[in-house]
């Protein structure tokens, strides 16, 4: 992205916040829906602190880390990238047909759409999450340790973008599959805070090859914390990597599906 | 920049399932869909020269939208190519969209949530318009659509007229060659109309734009353009001035005269025909393809008998495009 282009993002979303803003308590609940969304994750870590030692063999601890990495990882999906969710509605009100019109790439008229004031919420639940399970974990956290922390959360990040960027392209064709994208969010929520060797070995397969939910926080987490997964350590240790392939391969996808864009209403 | 359009054998195809009746036909549909292919709009050809203003008509359904998608960038044609000033719009979308400006009545293409000004100030940034020219066409389109009354509101708090006042400026700050309306007056009260109308007429008398506009508005039509293309079931039916299409369908005017010799013969002019004749009072009306048109018609009338009266009926445009929707429709 050029410089200009980069002013452009900045000088759009400093305007989109300042709008949002103008309606406090439309603001207000914004940031509280966004905290209040992640509930279960804080129960969960709650639950998981207080009444339990570990979990499939994990420390508390050590568990702690995958909900504060997915949760990180979310919050900054949804900072930066989320209005790919509500792609599926963009294009049924017809607004894809006007970011045709400008000259600016759609996936990022899309993301200018408006200032997402929930991502303060989560982020808000997130890091303090990541607070906690720093100071609980036993682990030396080399500077190594951390790059890789952070990268596992960029990597989270990107993986979520895609996993909505191939239903947003879908949704291009077939409008219906804006649900699929409400289904994939319970699904991350349920199914991303544990660590995936609890469920049955067909469950856990299924999240890691079918829908590649392990490589969000779990592999990130179990390759921080040494502890075995179903899959080479090499793969596990790839994780923010393949965040990153799969990021690019659903963008790749995403502008074949504009090409073959027919309209809404015919 | 030279803001012709270009259209040749354009042609957008859908397939779509057939909905066969009653559950079990959709069942059947469901696990045994029989796909049909329909043509929103089937090899349609015209030219629109730079600083023209060329209203495309049809019924509704008849792929007015579906060709100004196409020549936007919006949708990529099937066969059939193009290029609107010198660009196909479907393989270059970005540089087109720096030559062209468009309008569709039912959606904006401001940011909801800011004020009008703001997204002009988006808009400014862009199409890298310079600060001093963005603030001298803003004050010129100020002055013919009344925009500073309400540019400080935020698009969602704006009335159907003004949000539109502020499209039609948004897609013209950047200065384009061409420009698109797809019925962009839809839903207007006649004050705010009458003021879209004449500064659409400023823009392509006084800046020479292209402007290819769609409209079920026949009075629209009549004060804005000189040309008009339509089409219908996708294809098109007729590309031609209003006089062309006035004389095409039906009998258009009635020429009413008063004879001052009451007995006197009646032999109508040639391309006229009297239509009914009652003592002093008679009625002409055209006569086959090459009849004259209502003023000619007048005037022979006129030099050929003494009369003490005269009038003219002319069936209004309205008439006239039923009159041209209705014989399209049978015609496809």
């Amino acid at each position: 992205m050029s410089l200009k282009a980069l002013r452009i993002v900045w000088r759009v979303t400093a305007l989109n916040f300042r709008a949002q803003l103008e309606y406090r308590t439309e603001f207000l609940l914004m940031v509280a829906i966004g905290a209040v969304w992640q509930v279960s994750v804080i129960v969960f870590a709650t639950v998981l602190l207080t009444r339990f030692t570990g979990m499939g063999g994990w420390d508390s601890s050590d568990v702690l880390l995958i909900p504060a990495t997915r949760m990180l990882a979310h919050g900054l999906f949804v900072l930066f990238l989320g209005r790919m969710h509500w792609a599926g509605r963009q294009i049924q009100e017809g607004r894809i047909d006007v970011y045709l019109l400008r000259p600016m790439p759609v996936h990022r008229q899309v993301q200018l759409a408006y200032f997402p004031t929930n991502a303060i919420g989560d982020l808000t639940v997130a890091a303090g999450l990541m607070v906690g399970a720093l100071s609980r974990s036993d682990l030396d956290w080399t500077a190594g340790r951390i790059t890789y922390l952070i990268a596992a959360v960029l990597g989270g990040m990107l993986l979520e973008a895609a996993l909505f960027t191939v239903v947003a392209s879908a949704a291009l064709r077939f409008p219906a599959a804006d649900y699929w994208g409400r289904w994939l969010e319970e699904l991350l929520g349920t199914f991303g805070s544990y660590p995936l060797n609890v469920l049955p070995r067909a469950v856990g397969g299924l999240l890691t090859y079918g829908l590649p939910l392990a490589f969000v926080a779990y592999f990130p987490a179990a390759v921080l914390t040494g502890h075995d997964t179903a899959v080479p350590y090499w793969l596990a240790a790839a994780s923010p990597l393949l965040g990153l392939l799969a990021y690019l391969g659903a963008r790749l996808l995403w502008r074949w599906a504009l090409r073959h864009y027919s309209g809404v209403n015919g | 920049m030279s803001g012709s359009i270009e259209v040749r054998g354009l042609t957008r195809t859908f397939h779509t399932t057939v909905r066969r009746p009653g559950l079990a036909g959709a069942l059947r549909s469901l696990v045994n869909p029989e796909r049909v292919a329909k043509h929103a709009v089937l090899d349609v050809s015209f030219d629109v020269a730079p600083g023209e203003l060329l209203a495309l008509l049809g019924p509704n359904g008849a792929g007015k939208s579906t060709t100004i998608k196409m020549l936007t960038g919006i949708l990529t044609p099937t066969a059939g190519e193009a290029r609107v000033a010198g660009v196909v719009p479907y393989q270059e979308r970005e540089r087109n969209a720096r030559n062209i400006g468009a309008v569709f009545g039912q959606r904006t293409q401001l940011w909801w949530d800011l004020p009008v000004r703001e997204s002009f100030a988006i808009l400014r940034d862009i199409y890298e318009v310079p600060k001093a020219e963005h603030a001298a066409r803003l004050k010129e389109f100020d002055e013919l659509l009344d925009l500073s009354s309400f540019w400080d509101t935020r698009v969602r708090h704006l009335s159907l007229g003004q949000r539109v006042r502020s499209d039609l400026a948004a897609a013209l700050l950047h200065d384009p060659p061409v420009v698109f309306l797809d019925e962009p007056t839809i839903g207007m009260d006649v004050v705010v109309k009458e003021q879209v109308r004449e500064f659409l007429r400023n823009q392509v008398e006084e800046r020479g734009r292209t402007v290819l506009l769609t409209t079920h508005d026949m009075t629209e039509v009549e004060r804005l353009a000189e040309r008009v293309v339509l089409i219908n079931h996708g294809r098109l039916m007729l590309d031609g001035t209003l006089e062309e299409i006035r004389r095409k369908f039906g009998s258009t005017w009635q020429v009413r005269a008063t004879l001052a010799d009451p007995h006197a013969e009646v032999v109508p002019p040639p391309g006229i025909a009297l239509l009914r004749h009652d003592g002093p009072r008679v009625v002409f009306g055209p006569d086959g393809p090459d009849a004259p048109t209502v003023h000619q018609a007048l005037k022979a009338v006129i030099e050929r008998f003494e009369v003490t009266d005269i009038g003219i009926d002319e069936a209004d445009l309205e008439d006239v495009m039923r009159a041209a929707y209705v014989q399209a429709t049978g015609d496809a």
